[in-house]
């Protein structure tokens, strides 16, 4: 039996691209192409409370059990284990991605963004849509233009002592993208449910 | 991409001869989902309107999203009612939930537990079934269907009701038969 579809789930990006004073250079906003399947296994664990095995962002398979940890994307500055991530791979997105291809480090070197915090906005009601946003700047100090980003995504905490992490969703991008020296790019996901 | 969610109804009588089925997309995931997806995802509180109808809010917490159920359960898992009201963003609860029981108007709730995830070609999904049995001496019609799960709020634990349907056709279920709802959480890439 069809169904005429009335709800709709959501998730989206948008990437903004600033020079070292603050003006947009670029601007990118799609629907994500996915969630992977470590996203779908850690709401299992949360579900049926238990243990599964899951593969970290590592390439390892982690057995994972139901805490506050799982799904945090909330990283701090500086911490690239979780939060969202940008990179230079291009490789379309599977089912079984589990890591960035090629994701960005962390600092000053080449290549290397300065990854400020993860944030996220409270769940907002309007109408009958119910959405929040999660975001995050990360700088280019490293003294020459990052060429070559392809792909974003998000890393979430699966456990937090010893510290695993895995791909919750990523997203190959349209055209490749270029961060200046001191400039900046923002990466901000909104997932969204539409009734 | 698509994240889906679909749910299946199937109706038996005594005899366990299959009476009726339907099967289709989920109405909805409710807002509350999203609710707690932010709580942990962002590793903080905020509101939420637990089944009870206090708000209570939400934190990160392990038990959250809980929805496995023990045998007469009717607070939590997959739950069934009589209710016809549009499905909204901000509901909270069924709006006429069928009890654990076997008196008039109720139904015994099985245990709910949700299968392990698979991967089949693009897809990753998961699917979690319960089966209620109408031992009340009479005809039962189920409305509707949707999910309870286990929250914690700053102060209090309770239930959240994170996706709710209103089925397309009410669904009879004679006195010893049984109706069992499956809930299939799927992504596809």
């Amino acid at each position: 039996m069809k169904q005429r579809m009335k709800i709709k789930e959501g998730l989206s990006y948008k990437v903004v691209v600033r020079d070292r004073y603050g003006k947009v250079l670029k601007r990118i906003a799609a629907p994500s192409q996915s969630y992977t399947r470590a996203w779908n296994q850690c709401l299992y664990v949360l579900n049926r409370h238990s243990s599964f095995t899951i593969i970290d962002t590592g390439g390892a398979g982690r057995s994972i059990s139901y805490s506050s940890s799982v799904l945090r994307a909330n990283a701090g500055a500086g911490e690239i284990g979780y939060g969202i991530r940008v990179g230079k791979g291009m490789m379309p997105v599977t089912i079984n991605d589990y890591a960035l291809e090629n994701p960005c480090g962390e600092g000053t070197g080449v290549d290397q963004f300065l990854h400020q915090a993860t944030s996220a906005s409270s769940p907002a009601v309007v109408g009958s849509e119910c959405s929040f946003w999660v975001r995050r700047v990360m700088v280019n100090n490293s003294g020459s233009t990052i060429s070559g980003i392809r792909e974003i995504g998000c890393y979430v905490m699966m456990k937090y002592s010893p510290a695993y992490y895995g791909l919750g969703y990523r997203d190959v991008l349209p055209a490749e993208v270029s961060v200046p020296d001191g400039g900046s790019i923002t990466v901000t996901y909104t997932l969204k449910v539409t009734i | 991409m698509r994240r889906e969610l679909w749910y299946r109804a199937i109706v038996r009588d005594r005899n366990g001869k299959v009476l009726s089925c339907e099967n289709r997309r989920s109405r909805s995931v409710l807002g509350n989902w999203y609710r707690i997806l932010y709580a942990h995802m962002a590793s903080t509180s905020t509101s939420l309107v637990h089944t009870s109808g206090n708000s209570w809010g939400v934190i990160n917490f392990g038990d959250n999203w809980k929805f496995v159920a023990a045998a007469n359960e009717d607070y939590i898992g997959i739950v069934i009612g009589t209710g016809i009201a549009a499905v909204t963003i901000n509901d909270y609860k069924l709006e006429s939930q069928i009890m654990q029981g076997t008196s008039s108007g109720q139904m015994r709730h099985l245990a709910s537990t949700p299968g392990w995830p698979s991967v089949a070609g693009s897809s990753c999904d998961f699917l979690t079934s319960r089966t209620f049995l109408n031992n009340s001496g009479g005809s039962i019609t189920v409305r509707e269907s949707g999910i309870y799960c286990r929250v914690k709020g700053p102060t209090y634990y309770g239930y959240a009701c994170i996706v709710r349907d209103v089925l397309a056709t009410p669904q009879d279920v004679p006195d010893g038969g049984s109706i069992t709802i499956d809930y299939t959480l799927r992504i596809t890439v």
